[in-house]
């Protein structure tokens, strides 16, 4: 449909470092007890989804789902939904070098020290 | 349909790599805080009730059906879902043009997507995960009534099986025949027994099944123990 | 506005077979198949122009199309009445003679 550069060429090591670490959600709602059947950050990462809808030009919806349908079945394989919405998300945004893979990666560690200084 | 969700103990790596993302595309200028804001509420407040009493409103009053089939974005209006939210205009990925798929005794409606799996969500809520997957998308267009079968509905060859690709601006939500045995039920005991599936055409209302179909998706982690949709 | 629509519920078409450099909406299956118009939806942009903001270009009029699922796959193995419905935009139909 759309001939854009093949995202699944390029490796994101940050990306990999989490699907290795797994905090995937079934099974965290499974160690706590909890029965929600999505995390509690889905409806936010459906909203960033809308939003980038909204302006189009950076990621049309059509690319990034069809981006999405490959890197899930490609090199997230293990992952699951909405956890490969989510890395597929990123992935695309990083493989255009709209947001930097370093950038992201520290801006993790502050938001991870920042939430963690709440608890 | 919102409530705070229970909260596991620890920061999941996919908590903390949803802010970061976020906060590094607004100060990007990708999209604005008050644009995440607004989607996001939308997307807490959406769900599948509306859309069930819709279907059960139509059963029961001839002339609420006639209007549901005419005007569906009026319609929505009378079980409290308004098209043009959280914008005026509506979402960028749903539009505002509903349109309902009547079901006959001749006739039965499947919806997908198959460019990127879009769905009347102001009305109906989520997807479910297997509508979005390439196995579902490909495979519906081309067998449908093999895909329909995995999910337990078998369907006489005198019947004729519709499929919708919603690949443009109208999104569609099929209105299934009301199944014998309901006679006399109020609009809620209806409305208990269409199911998201149904109004999918995935699966059709019956007295007493009040849940949808738990699929296997093909790279689901935990174990599976009913038949198996892998391609 | 869009010109008046080309097409009238009833009228049997065939979806063209146009080369896609970039972007478009019309699904790869449906080149070259023909169907029937079932309704006349709404003028907009077509996808290719509201893709690359090409705002300025006259809007067309959408159509939902029906095929016969027979018509669209060659080894089709269910019932001959089985059918399928798109949404197509005006470019991408040429009126069907045969």
């Amino acid at each position: 449909m759309v001939k854009t550069p093949d995202v699944t060429n390029i490796r994101v090591k940050l990306l990999e470092h989490l699907v290795e670490r797994g905090q995937v959600w079934n099974r965290m709602a499974e160690k706590y007890g909890v029965t929600n059947p999505v995390p509690p950050w889905k409806s936010s990462l459906d909203g960033m989804c809308d939003a980038l809808d909204k302006y189009g030009a950076v990621l049309p919806t059509v690319t990034r789902r069809e981006e999405e349908d490959n890197l899930t079945e490609r090199q997230y394989a293990e992952l699951p939904f909405p956890e490969s919405q989510l890395v597929s998300l990123a992935h695309s945004l990083i493989a255009r070098k709209i947001i930097d893979e370093n950038a992201l990666t520290n801006r993790m560690a502050e938001v991870r020290d920042r939430l963690e200084s709440c608890t | 349909m919102t409530k705070k969700a229970p909260m596991v103990e620890e920061i999941t790596d996919f908590e903390v790599l949803e802010i970061a993302l976020r906060e590094l595309a607004i100060e990007k200028g990708l999209f604005t805080a008050e644009d995440h804001r607004q989607y996001t509420e939308f997307a807490e407040a959406m769900g599948p009730t509306p859309a069930s009493r819709l279907v059960a409103k139509a059963w029961i009053d001839p002339a609420f059906k006639k209007r549901a089939l005419e005007d569906p974005i009026a319609a929505s209006l009378e079980v409290g879902i308004n098209w043009l939210n959280p914008t005026g205009f509506g979402t960028p990925s749903d539009f505002t043009a509903l349109h309902i798929l009547e079901d006959t005794p001749t006739l039965h409606h499947v919806v997908t997507c198959t460019l990127c799996s879009c769905y009347p969500r102001p009305i109906l809520g989520n997807s479910p995960e297997w509508y979005r997957t390439p196995n579902y998308r490909r495979r519906i267009v081309r067998t449908p009534r093999q895909v329909l079968a995995e999910f337990g509905l078998f369907l006489s060859p005198e019947i004729e099986v519709r499929v919708e690709d919603s690949n443009s601006k109208h999104r569609f939500l099929v209105l299934p025949m009301r199944p014998d045995g309901t006679e006399g039920w109020s609009e809620e005991q209806l409305a208990a027994i269409v199911t998201r599936d149904c109004m999918i055409g995935v699966a059709l209302p019956k007295p007493g099944v009040t849940t949808n179909a738990v699929l296997p998706v093909h790279h689901a982690s935990e174990p599976i123990t009913n038949n198996s949709t892998e391609k | 506005m869009a010109d008046k629509a080309r097409f009238s519920v009833g009228d049997k078409v065939r979806v063209r077979n146009l080369p896609t450099i970039l972007y478009s909406r019309t699904q790869e299956y449906l080149r070259g198949a023909p169907g029937t118009i079932t309704r006349v939806t709404y003028e907009s942009l077509a996808p290719e122009d509201e893709a690359f903001n090409r705002e300025d270009e006259k809007p067309e009029w959408f159509y939902i199309v029906r095929f016969k699922m027979a018509d669209l796959w060659k080894s089709y193995a269910g019932p001959p009445q089985d059918t399928l419905q798109s949404e197509i935009v005006e470019r991408w139909l040429e009126p069907c003679l045969a």
